[in-house]
């Protein structure tokens, strides 16, 4: 199942590049509660190309955070499997490719540890085995990237940050060991909206560097302005992948999944003009209109 | 919008100051607050500006620094028998559900509060029955709390925390965490207490959820720095920037027409509003 995307996707299986092919092939996964299966995926299916972007999106209970977790290695499907650059999970490179997969979890800043936002970001990187030169350069510039210099946040203690900063630190603990793949899991929830913009920015500087991204959120117009593609899960099933298609069933498949269609998309489709070309962003929108 | 000034107003706040232990700053520092009886006040203001702290000293949750007046529903912040009594009077209704549902069914959890209050059996059962009714959970009710969805985890909160009559309710981000329809679910409960007299204090991220106040307040640092109407303060962009907010997403795009020219004379905070204005100026 091959999202049409727009313009030339880098084929899934390209290796070494900025960023990293996924392939999710018929993936099953149950959670076990008192002697009973409780399937939480069901044959999920979908590929998405080096450097893409996907919106994971879904009720809560869908299975996103699920899936994120079996993206990322830490649980194991039941069947099926997840490929990294088009490489199975027997292959002799699947380790090393899953060390740049990297995975914020929700509410990520509870996870925060260190005495030192430094010492907090260089704990991914050292376990990885790094010698300590380039551990200092990777936290310097996760730092710099998460948009909380070293020089003026590096030996603040975690917990003295604001809950915005936290989020930031804690995203920077993952970018430190350089991933390929960046999954994030609701990583706007309880942000401020200044905060959120200063993500937005981090995201689309990711993006721009190509990076591949999975972002699960419930927000959709958040979700329409910064990735190319969606996946959309329901009760663990896929509902529908790869593009938008507001000018067809898109709308309507968000309506009927406990979301709505991005402002923008909703305001095109009001305005009688075509909501499979709506804008992203305000922005695109105002120089549509004026 | 905004409602007629009442005498005594149902939380009167002055100079609250709030400090947590061992922190280097106040949370919150010579704080003003007054709410209307029946007033929607939301609260707004960057992370850390001082809103959950607000709203736990509100419902008597946690015990002043200092003010020269803390009075909510004329129960005294600044004592203990005034907080307990607080408490009753004041229903609080946090962010993530889950830390909130208690019991092993829904029916048991609204009824938790009445039990803890010592209500006899015949009332408790037909209080639960009204609030179940009210927040649409009846065909839910002997479901396990964590089998419901985000906004029935929240609807099923709200039936607990209100199941006991209230003259107050404090939100402190009740949206955050669910759907967009769980969302809606509860931005409707909310308008319907609302419309029914209760008076609201709202705390919010969600500039769009902010548009339906009577009044809203915004916090820095720990001090209002504005008090009026939503359209006013979404009309100071600077004070918008300044305190990390944002405009509701009409607000945000008719910003930009004006960019180029195309802006609007008054501020779209709706959908409808920025509608009209583009078929207006079409």
């Amino acid at each position: 199942m091959r999202p049409a995307g727009d313009g030339e996707p880098r084929p899934a299986s390209a290796p070494g590049g900025a960023g990293m092919g996924l392939s999710c092939l018929g993936v099953s996964f149950c959670y076990e509660e008192g002697g009973t299966q409780l399937p939480a995926l069901r044959d999920v299916n979908f590929e998405l190309p080096a450097g893409g972007s996907l919106a994971l999106l879904g009720a809560s209970g869908a299975g996103k955070t699920t899936l994120l977790q079996v993206l990322r290695g830490l649980d194991r499907p039941d069947s099926g499997a997840v490929l990294l650059d088009g490489v199975e999970p027997d292959g002799a490179a699947y380790a090393g490719l899953q060390r740049e997969v990297g995975l914020v979890f929700q509410a990520a800043e509870m996870q925060l540890f260190a005495a030192t936002a430094r010492e907090d970001v260089a704990f991914g990187p050292r376990r990885l085995g790094w010698p300590e030169a380039d551990v200092a350069t990777a936290v310097d510039a996760a730092l710099d990237l998460a948009g909380l210099p070293a020089g003026d946040f590096g030996e603040r203690h975690p917990y003295s940050l604001s809950g915005g900063e936290q989020r930031r630190l804690a995203l920077a603990g993952v970018l430190a060991m350089r991933p390929r793949l960046l999954l994030l899991d609701e990583p706007f929830v309880s942000l401020d909206p200044g905060t959120r913009r200063d993500l937005v920015a981090v995201l689309e500087h990711l993006k721009a560097s190509e990076i591949t991204l999975l972002l699960a959120t419930h927000d959709v117009d958040l979700a329409w302005s910064l990735c190319d593609q969606r996946l959309l899960l329901t009760d663990g099933c896929v509902e529908a992948a790869g593009d938008w298609d507001f000018a067809g069933a898109g709308g309507s498949l968000l309506a009927a999944n406990r979301l709505r269609e991005p402002f923008l998309v909703e305001l095109w489709r009001r305005l009688g003009r075509d909501p499979g070309s709506a804008p992203r962003t305000s922005d695109e929108a105002a120089k549509a209109l004026a | 919008m905004t409602t007629s000034p009442t005498i005594v107003p149902l939380i009167d706040i002055s100079g609250l100051q709030y400090r947590y232990p061992g922190a280097r700053a106040d949370a919150l520092a010579d704080l003003d607050l007054q709410i209307g009886k029946g007033e929607f006040v939301a609260v707004v203001g960057a992370n850390g500006s001082g809103k959950s702290t607000l709203a736990r000293l509100a419902g008597g949750l946690d015990k002043p620094g200092a003010a020269q007046r803390a009075l909510a529903c004329g129960h005294d912040l600044l004592t203990e028998a005034g907080r307990l009594a607080a408490r009753r009077d004041v229903g609080v209704l946090f962010q993530n559900p889950e830390n909130q549902l208690v019991a092993q069914c829904v029916e048991d959890d609204v009824a938790f509060g009445l039990e803890n209050l010592g209500w006899a059996a015949p009332e408790i059962r037909r209080r639960v029955d009204e609030m179940l009714a009210r927040f649409l959970l009846e065909d839910l009710r002997l479901r396990e709390p964590h089998l419901l969805s985000g906004g029935q985890k929240q609807r099923t909160a709200l039936a607990g925390v209100l199941a006991i009559p209230r003259r107050a309710l404090v939100l402190d981000e009740p949206t955050a965490m669910l759907d967009p329809a769980g969302r809606r679910e509860v931005q409707v409960a909310v308008a319907d207490l609302h419309a029914e007299g209760l008076a609201i204090v709202y705390v919010t991220q969600e500039m769009d959820e902010v548009v339906a106040a009577d009044r809203v307040i915004a916090l820095e640092r720990g001090t209002e720095v504005y008090s009026g109407s939503p359209s006013g303060l979404f009309a100071d962009t600077a004070l918008v920037r300044r305190l990390r907010l944002g405009l509701p997403a009409a607000g945000e795009l008719a910003l930009a027409l004006g960019e180029r020219g195309r802006g609007p004379a008054r501020l779209p905070l709706t959908m409808d509003e920025l509608l009209a204005h583009l078929e207006g100026s079409a």
